[in-house]
């Protein structure tokens, strides 16, 4: 134990330090380090609990790691008690510090896959302790790393949805294995975008493959739409309607999420909107023939006729099951009532309820709401949710109605300024994206190889070629003497 | 009693036919209306009165089978007497006049084959004149007996001896004709416009009145009720225009020209094209009553114009290019009355709305509900207070909400181009091709056919080992 001491217990840096010094220091710490890891690892295993106790994790966050994963990989070592090694592993994800531990490798990305498999943490916790973790190394959560789609996949299985939102809210905008990886001159550098220091050459994040990209944005919706929060839900299924797709290539998870996103779309905005503009052709047309019984309901929800919808639904009530939608479709037939009172909005500024009862009918009975009661509280549940701005209200000879509001008075002066203040914040943040993005592009073999081309056209295309024959046939004038013959 | 049971059969087999049948007497005078018109149009406009209207049915089908008689159209005769026979079968004229038949049949005959004889003679002549004037001969003949596509064919062979321009316009009148009396919109419009190619302006001037109507006719025929009425509204000439009573007579083209135009145009050209044109002013002098419609509407007395149209509209059910058109032009009217109506006020109780338009026995609710579905009234009804309010538009709050959903739009669209940028550049797209299906892992589909699907089947959260 002596042996290892000073090595473990040596804190790399110390201090504020330039990149160069704190990049050298902590390599020299790692080297080290992983000498240790090869020669001596079962002093580790019998006194890795001591070490642990007197060990802080966010300050020897390398030397932490190291132990915890010479005692928990490949099993929990049986040296420590595995309630302690447990905690210290929540400690240790909790508190790390997300500068050193880039240059931890693989052996950080370990931790993470093993917290997310789910097997030796109680899930709740593993959950939020992972989706932390995640954040604490990339606080932007811009980069999609094979830890996103394991916690995905433990959070959805789990149902520990709530604890997992604020790593999978973030936009995902850049990927492992991107071309032209830039090698970052400092890896602690802390103005380095994501994907610099967070790749698989850093071992911070593995291989990711299209259908796991996918299946990441598709867990990600169907979390969403088990919390109804159907517009984040409706841009989740929308990334995988929309994927980018090569060479006419479809997938069967896009086909599922786009199921899913018709019904989501009409639980959204009532309507099915058409899919965006850059979705793939072949995608369409395997959309429209293989998820025809989604996009018939689409059409039957715009119209009056609530009987024909519920029997449409009843007709393919296997497919629902089949396919897992059928919450979904239970929704959708929910919903469908509310936004036949919403279509009202187009029509009538006041409206008694009883008036409401008699013009729209319940999807889910495929009859009109037995009493006028009913309808208040499915007014009052709207208006609660948001869903629409009125108020109702009772006449003096004790009639009920509803007040549709319109929506301009809702937002003050102050309001919209704000509101635009927000927006404008929001797009600044997107600075740092467009910077890397442009940076990692820019300097691209391809792009560069293209630029000197261009260049080059221009070069050797001085003076244009068709210039001087327009400049040839004036002088000459060639066909003054055909007009004069014609 | 009797005659009134065979009535109605007669005109419940019309229904079923889905015939328009008009049991309100028209204010025309059937005697006088005919007497209007020359030539073939008088049959069929009499033979569509016997078969809608109900008060005149059977003076019009006695009407018809006489004028049927009087010319040497056997299968006119036929139609006229099939409804005849079922409507009143004890009236004289309800007896099929056989001897009549075979007569006529047989003269159609002989002056068929004699017409084509001497057409054969002139042929072999080779004189163009009397080539031409013997197929023109050859199918008016063959029209009066009621072979239209024989009639038109021989018009056509007319052409390549036309050697005037009058004669080739004579050619285009024929077969305008003929198209007219088969229903051919289409076929008329393109007609006109060939005739209308290669003449002088000032025949054209000359021959406006006939163009203007045929093409009007056209129009009218084919739904475009906006440039009918501009045609209607440029006849031009009535002297002139009075000479093609085989088609139409003046009163008709005030009748299209002002409920066209009532329904198709707003009040600033109604006013301009309409009351303030001189030249329309004649034929609007032949029927007030459309004149001071149109009046009523330019003055804002909506249910006035409403209640002088409703008042003809039997006379209008009876016209044979109007027939059709009658209900879609007076509802268009009608919601330009009620939108009109509208305008000026900001909120109107639909008490007061429904005593200037509600038809007896008629919701006028739901007509506003439609037309406000419809998004024609730019208003919300307010059912408790039973107002119409206008819905007023504050372009501060649309302005606002497009500059917040701009910058939304933006946010969203700059974000996805980025993630496209980046799936693109990590070679994450989902490939087609055979050989990219087995790097791009189970999800991948190859191109076509249906084993794949069962086979690559990826269900999320199916444990796949990530890495």
């Amino acid at each position: 134990m002596d042996k290892l001491a000073p090595t473990l217990l040596a804190v790399p840096v110390e201090g504020p330090v330039d990149n160069a010094t704190y990049d050298a220091a902590v390599k020299n710490h790692v080297q080290k380090l992983s000498k240790i890891l090869k020669d001596q690892s079962g002093d580790i295993i019998s006194h890795g609990s001591n070490f642990l106790e007197l060990l802080d994790p966010s300050v020897h966050s390398l030397s932490y790691l190291a132990i915890l994963h010479t005692l928990l990989i490949p099993g929990p070592a049986t040296s420590v008690s595995r309630d302690t090694l447990l905690e210290k592993l929540l400690i240790f994800l909790l508190t790390f510090d997300p500068i050193q531990c880039r240059y931890a490798g693989s052996h950080l990305h370990d931790l993470f896959l093993l917290a997310g498999g789910g097997d030796i943490l109680p899930p709740s916790a593993a959950v939020e302790a992972l989706a932390t973790a995640i954040l604490r190394l990339d606080p932007t959560g811009s980069m999609l790393t094979t830890a996103h789609v394991c916690l995905a996949r433990l959070a959805y299985s789990t149902n520990n949805v709530e604890p997992a939102l604020q790593a999978i809210d973030k936009n995902i905008v850049f990927f492992p294995g991107m071309a032209n990886p830039t090698e970052p001159k400092y890896l602690c550098d802390i103005s380095l975008p994501p994907p610099a220091y967070v790749a698989r050459e850093t071992g911070l994040t593995g291989t990711l493959k299209p259908p796991q990209v996918m299946e990441y944005d598709l867990l990600c919706g169907l979390m969403y739409c088990s919390r109804r929060e159907w517009a984040k839900a409706y841009a989740a299924f929308e990334r995988i309607v929309a994927f980018p797709t090569r060479e006419g290539g479809v997938s069967k998870i896009m086909v599922e999420a786009y199921k899913k996103w018709v019904l989501v779309s009409l639980l959204l905005k009532g309507k099915l909107v058409d899919t965006p503009s850059y979705t793939g052709a072949s995608a369409s047309k395997f959309y429209g023939s293989l998820a025809k019984a989604y996009t018939s309901i689409a059409v039957l929800f715009v119209a009056d006729d609530a009987r024909e919808l519920k029997a449409e639904v009843d007709k393919n009530t296997t497919t629902w099951l089949d396919d897992g939608n059928g919450g979904l479709v239970k929704e959708v037939l929910a919903a469908y009532q509310k936004w036949r009172v919403l279509g009202l909005e187009q029509i009538y500024s006041k409206i008694s309820l009883s008036e409401i009862r008699q013009q729209t009918t319940s999807a889910e009975t495929g009859a009109p709401l037995a009493k006028d009661d009913d309808v208040e509280m499915l007014l009052q549940n709207m208006i609660i949710s948001g869903m629409l701005s009125g108020v109702i209200e009772k006449n003096d000879d004790g009639t009920t109605f509803l007040t549709f509001l319109s929506p301009s008075t809702n937002l003050s002066e102050q309001g919209v300024a704000q509101e635009l203040a927000s927006s404008a914040i929001r797009l600044k943040q997107l600075q740092p994206l467009f910077k890397a993005t442009r940076d990692r592009l820019g300097t691209s073999k391809e792009y560069i190889k293209h630029v000197i081309k261009e260049e080059k056209r221009i070069e050797k295309s001085e003076p244009d070629p068709t210039l001087a024959f327009d400049a040839h046939v004036d002088d000459e004038d060639l066909m003054g003497g055909v007009i004069a013959t014609g | 009693m009797a005659s009134d049971q065979h009535l109605l059969t007669y005109f419940t087999t019309m229904d079923n036919q889905g015939g328009i049948i008009v049991r309100d007497a028209p204010k025309l005078d059937l005697d006088l209306y005919i007497s209007n018109y020359q030539g073939r149009t008088r049959f069929e406009r009499l033979l569509l009165i016997g078969q809608c209207s109900v008060p005149l049915c059977v003076d019009a089908l006695k009407a018809a089978i006489a004028e049927a008689k009087s010319g040497k159209d056997i299968e006119r005769y036929r139609d006229a007497w099939e409804c005849i026979r079922i409507a009143a079968p004890n009236e004289p004229e309800a007896i099929f006049d056989q001897a009549w038949v075979t007569a006529t049949e047989k003269a159609n005959k002989a002056e068929t084959h004699r017409l084509e004889a001497e057409l054969k003679g002139y042929k072999n002549n080779l004189v163009k004149e009397s080539i031409r004037i013997g197929h023109r001969d050859l199918g008016e003949h063959l029209e009066s007996i009621g072979d239209l596509n024989a009639a038109s064919e021989t018009y056509i062979k007319m052409r390549p001896d036309a050697s005037t321009q009058a004669h080739i316009q004579d050619v285009g009148k024929h077969i305008i004709s003929i198209m007219l009396q088969k229903g051919d919109w289409a076929g008329v419009s393109g007609n006109v416009n060939k005739v209308l190619i290669n003449m002088s302006s000032e025949q054209q001037n000359a021959d406006q009145p006939y163009h203007k109507i045929v093409s009007g006719i056209a129009l009218l025929g084919s739904g475009k009720f906006y440039e009918a009425a501009k045609c209607f509204l440029e006849t031009g000439d009535s002297t002139v225009a009075q000479q093609y009573n085989n088609i139409i007579n003046l009163n008709d083209i005030a009748t299209y020209g002002g409920i066209l135009a009532l329904a198709s145009m707003d009040r600033l050209e109604l006013q301009s094209r309409v009351l303030d044109n001189s030249s329309f002013r004649t034929y609007l002098e032949l029927e007030p009553h459309v004149r001071k419609a149109v009046t009523m509407f330019v003055n804002g007395r909506y249910s006035s114009c409403l209640e002088i149209l409703e008042s003809y509209r039997a006379d209008y059910l009876l016209d044979i290019y109007l027939q059709k058109h009658v209900s879609a032009l007076f509802s268009m009217i009608r919601s330009k009355c009620i939108i009109q109506y509208f305008v000026p006020f900001s909120c109107v109780t639909l008490d007061t709305m429904s005593a200037a338009f509600a038809k007896p026995g008629e919701s006028f609710e739901a007509e506003l509900v439609s037309m406000v579905k419809s998004g024609a009234l730019n208003a919300r009804i307010n059912t408790i207070d039973r107002l119409l309010v206008a819905v007023s538009v504050n372009p501060r709050a649309a302005m606002q909400k497009k500059a917040l959903d701009a910058a939304k739009n933006y946010e969203k669209e700059a974000l996805e181009r980025i993630r496209r940028m980046s799936l693109a550049s990590a070679g994450l797209e989902v490939k087609g091709s055979h050989k990219a299906s087995a790097l791009g892992g189970s999800g991948s589909l190859p191109g076509v056919g249906d084993i794949w699907y069962d086979n690559s089947r990826t269900q999320p959260a199916s444990g796949e080992s990530v890495a």
